[in-house]
């Protein structure tokens, strides 16, 4: 595939999308309790992942920022860990089931890291080493899931760099021991070597996974230029092999494979008695999938295609989040939320107006103001690609327009837009990714 | 990433810093020395320290001696530490614990670890609402060590180390300074330590019977999705194993004695009816050290608490709600409160809470007897 061509169509295309109208939100009163003296002030801070930009002179480092727009602190940065120079940023940060913090890298170099976090004696949150761990080869590290498998916990990190970046049809699924963060195995099935026909695994980003079955996307070659995917794959943890390729691919509104991305299994832990199933974004195709299961005959049934992006005026949908009530879903384009009721998955039904957010929206954290105001911070940036006109040797258009660089705040209820921190304007930098400093404030990431 | 919840105090300890307490020391400009530099798990949370007690050497020190010295009770035989020993985590073994009096006290001796965290009001019924509101209180019962502040204060103006250990410390000499320098003392009472804080930084791992235990530990029972617990995280959090932080939250009715036998508890400090019954969720750091247990010592054994939680338990009308509904069993239709474990269950769970036992903690120097170690007094 010629790379130009890519990044001009569906630059394109993109940005025809962002002009697309979505319905404005109506204005609705939230209710605001009285400030909680006792409130933990840490319980509105994220950690962040920053990335410094060429042309700006900055340099990579995780920070801690405060985020309750009610703050004379709002926006800025509390504490701030540069990071060594590595060949491409850390990408995105994971908290373990015990607490322990990591963090994806998109090079070679440190693709997988540990970060270590303490409190010094003023209680304040501290890293005293960000350890990049042996991860046998592979490169391009992008989600981490935590899964039991016949009762024992493993860590699955999808690599979709594979073992050999150079290869046109590169990636894996590395099965690590969550304690010592050994390799255990590597799971790779190339296209190109498995045979026609047979279950392949290529490009792996979105993990999630139910009982003895995971599920991984094939999205697209980290070079942005030598392949698309547009499968899920399955994979039996039992013999941790793939077992079965899903295709959910169907208009192809830019012309390309549809790039399956992030990944939900919607399963009975997540929502009380559900029939559980697959749901599935794809980053080109602009549609959200889903793949119903049989859990007694361990079949996957035919996908079907929830919602259509090219149609509603929306693109790149990409992570899914959820409360206790609702799972949200970013489109970059035009830079939004979508919000469904929880107790209806796996089928989406809207449960409530759209959050408007900037171009890229992508992850989100959920947390409360001092008083007392539920609120969602989207973040909305791709890729911290930079600009041409900067002379930024990291612009590629293939993202075009969805690199706004910022967060944004909103009230949860209402989707009222409370602030917005632009990185680029204020640090100089771009942001990468954003977790609740607490972990979580979201419960169904994979 | 599913359902990993860090509610109260998420997130990390390390891999490599450790632990208990690493103090490094500097001089400021006012010439006190201030504790700069200790690293606590991050999981732990946050913690603060009152701004009019900032905890320096000079107060800890301070505090530490007169923790250890009998000179705080009326007749100079009773010390802090004869009911909060070190190598019992600062418990006593007894029952209920004796002071001046000879009487035994209304409670059980209550460990002294990692009390910047968790319920923010202390003693078994929450009756002080600080550290420093706390340190007094045995020293002027009745029973316990008997004193006169008053005449508590006159007595150690007397004694020269004293007088330059306040000096160096608060500038003063008088109920309040010693009140601050044994709650500053209590703070560093740090235990992050033991195997359970070694898995989790991923230097070890547990046994199958510890990692059975552990999972038990941390699950409510849920017979809709097959899910085993017991039950305890819902009143001893994940990490801290101890009462939640806010408000009351910390206090339960862990359903020990029925309506008829109900003890006051929290009640006698809010008066409440709703708080009738419901005293402090400890810390279960070091529990295999500190029995007997409850508030009233009535178990001796770990396996007794089990058994109190597995079968035991009584109705009253503020028993807490988490435990009525923990049930291991499906569709029990019997009206007796049970958790239903198998007995190979319950012996995971004890198995686990041993590895809450930090021997470091148990004989960490700092924390000892100033004047069994002989160290200079200023």
């Amino acid at each position: 595939m010629n790379k130009v061509t890519l990044i001009l169509l569906v630059g394109t295309i993109l940005i025809q999308l962002g002009c697309t109208d979505v319905k404005e939100s109506t204005s609705a009163t939230s209710t605001v309790s009285p400030i909680d003296t006792e409130k933990n002030i840490e319980e509105s801070q994220a950690i962040v992942l920053l990335s410094g930009l060429p042309t700006l002179g900055t340099k990579d480092s995780i920070a801690i920022i405060e985020m309750d727009p009610e703050s004379a602190n709002f926006g800025n940065i509390l504490y701030d860990y540069p990071l060594p120079k590595f060949d491409a940023p850390l990408h995105h940060l994971y908290y373990s089931p015990n607490g322990r913090l990591y963090a994806t890298g998109l090079g070679s170099e440190c693709s997988l890291a540990e970060i270590d976090l303490v409190r010094n004696a003023q209680a304040e949150p501290v890293i005293t080493k960000v350890e990049c761990l042996d991860t046998q080869g592979q490169s391009v590290g992008e989600d981490i899931m935590w899964h039991s498998v016949n009762g024992k916990l493993h860590m699955f990190v999808t690599f979709m760099g594979g073992t050999d970046l150079s290869q046109v049809d590169a990636g894996s699924v590395g099965v690590f021991d969550p304690q010592t963060n050994k390799v255990l195995k590597i799971i790779e099935a190339r296209k190109s070597q498995v045979g026609e026909g047979k279950p392949y695994i290529m490009y792996p980003h979105g993990i999630s996974a139910y009982e003895d079955r995971m599920v991984v996307t094939s999205t697209v070659h980290p070079n942005l230029a030598d392949g698309i995917g547009n499968v899920v794959t399955v994979i039996d943890l039992n013999s941790f092999e793939p077992i079965e390729n899903i295709v959910t691919e169907d208009a192809k509104p830019v012309g390309f494979p549809s790039s399956p991305v992030e990944v939900l299994f919607v399963r009975p832990s997540i929502v009380e008695g559900v029939e559980p199933a697959v749901l599935v974004n794809t980053m080109f195709g602009f549609e959200t999938w889903k793949i119903p299961y049989d859990a007694k005959s361990k079949v996957f049934a035919e996908p079907e295609k929830l919602y259509d992006g090219a149609t509603a005026g929306t693109g790149v949908p990409l992570e899914f989040y959820g409360n206790d009530t609702e799972l949200f879903i970013s489109h970059a384009i035009p830079g939004l939320v979508k919000r469904y009721d929880l107790k209806s998955l796996p089928d989406l039904v809207p449960s409530g107006e759209d959050i408007k957010t900037e171009l890229g929206a992508h992850h989100m954290i959920f947390y409360s103001s001092a008083s007392g105001r539920k609120l969602i911070a989207v973040q909305n940036n791709l890729l911290n690609l930079g600009d041409a006109k900067d002379n930024d040797p990291t612009d590629v258009d293939f993202i075009a327009k969805v690199n706004d660089h910022s967060l944004t705040v909103h009230d949860l209820t209402t989707g009222e837009r409370l602030g917005m921190i632009n990185f680029k304007d204020k640090y100089q930098k771009g942001i990468d990714n954003i977790e609740a400093l607490f972990g979580s404030g979201f419960t169904h990431h994979h | 990433m599913f359902k990993v919840k860090f509610l109260a105090a998420v997130s990390l300890s390390c891999t490599v810093i450790i632990v208990v307490s690493i103090f490094v020391f500097s001089t400021n400009k006012q010439g006190d020395t201030q504790l700069v530099e200790f690293t606590t798990p991050f999981v732990f949370g946050r913690f603060q320290i009152p701004k009019d007690n900032p905890l320096t050497v000079e107060s800890v020190k301070l505090g530490r001696r007169l923790f250890y010295d009998p000179i705080l009770s009326k007749n100079n035989k009773v010390a802090c530490a004869n009911c909060h020993k070190q190598s019992l985590a600062f418990t006593d073994g007894l029952a209920l614990s004796v002071g001046v009096s000879g009487k035994p006290l209304s409670f059980n001796s209550m460990s002294l670890v990692n009390l910047m965290w968790g319920p923010k009001h202390f003693f078994w019924d929450g009756r002080a609402n600080s550290l420093e509101n706390q340190a007094l209180q045995p020293i002027e019962h009745v029973d316990e060590m008997g004193s006169n502040l008053d005449d508590l204060t006159e007595e150690l103006s007397e004694i020269k180390a004293y007088q330059t250990l306040f000096e160096q410390a608060y500038g003063e000499l008088n109920a309040v300074s010693i009140a601050k320098a044994l709650a500053n003392f209590q703070r560093t009472l740090i235990s992050s330590n033991s195997p359970y804080d070694q898995f989790l930084r991923g230097e070890i791992s547990l046994s199958p019977q510890e990692e059975f235990g552990r999972k038990l530990f941390m699950a409510h029972p849920d017979t809709k999705v097959s899910l085993r617990g017991g039950n305890c995280i819902d009143c001893h959090s994940q990490f801290l194993t101890s009462g939640f932080s806010s408000f009351f939250d910390g206090f339960s009715n862990n359903g020990l004695d029925d309506d008829e036998n109900l003890a006051e508890g929290l009640f006698g400090v809010t008066k409440l009816e709703a708080h009738r019954g419901l005293f402090k969720a400890p810390t279960l750091r070091n529990i295999a050290v500190t029995a007997p247990y409850m508030h009233d010592g009535r178990f001796k054994t770990l396996e007794e608490v089990l058994a109190h939680y597995n079968s035991g338990i009584k109705r009253s009308k503020t028993l807490s709600p988490l435990i009525i509904e923990a049930d291991n069993l499906a569709d029990s239709q019997s009206q007796h409160i049970s958790l239903n474990l198998a007995p190979h269950e319950v012996v995971a769970i004890i198995s686990f809470l041993h590895t809450l036992t930090d021997e470091s903690f148990l004989t960490n120097k700092a924390f000892s007897d100033p004047f069994k170690t002989g160290e200079p007094n200023d």
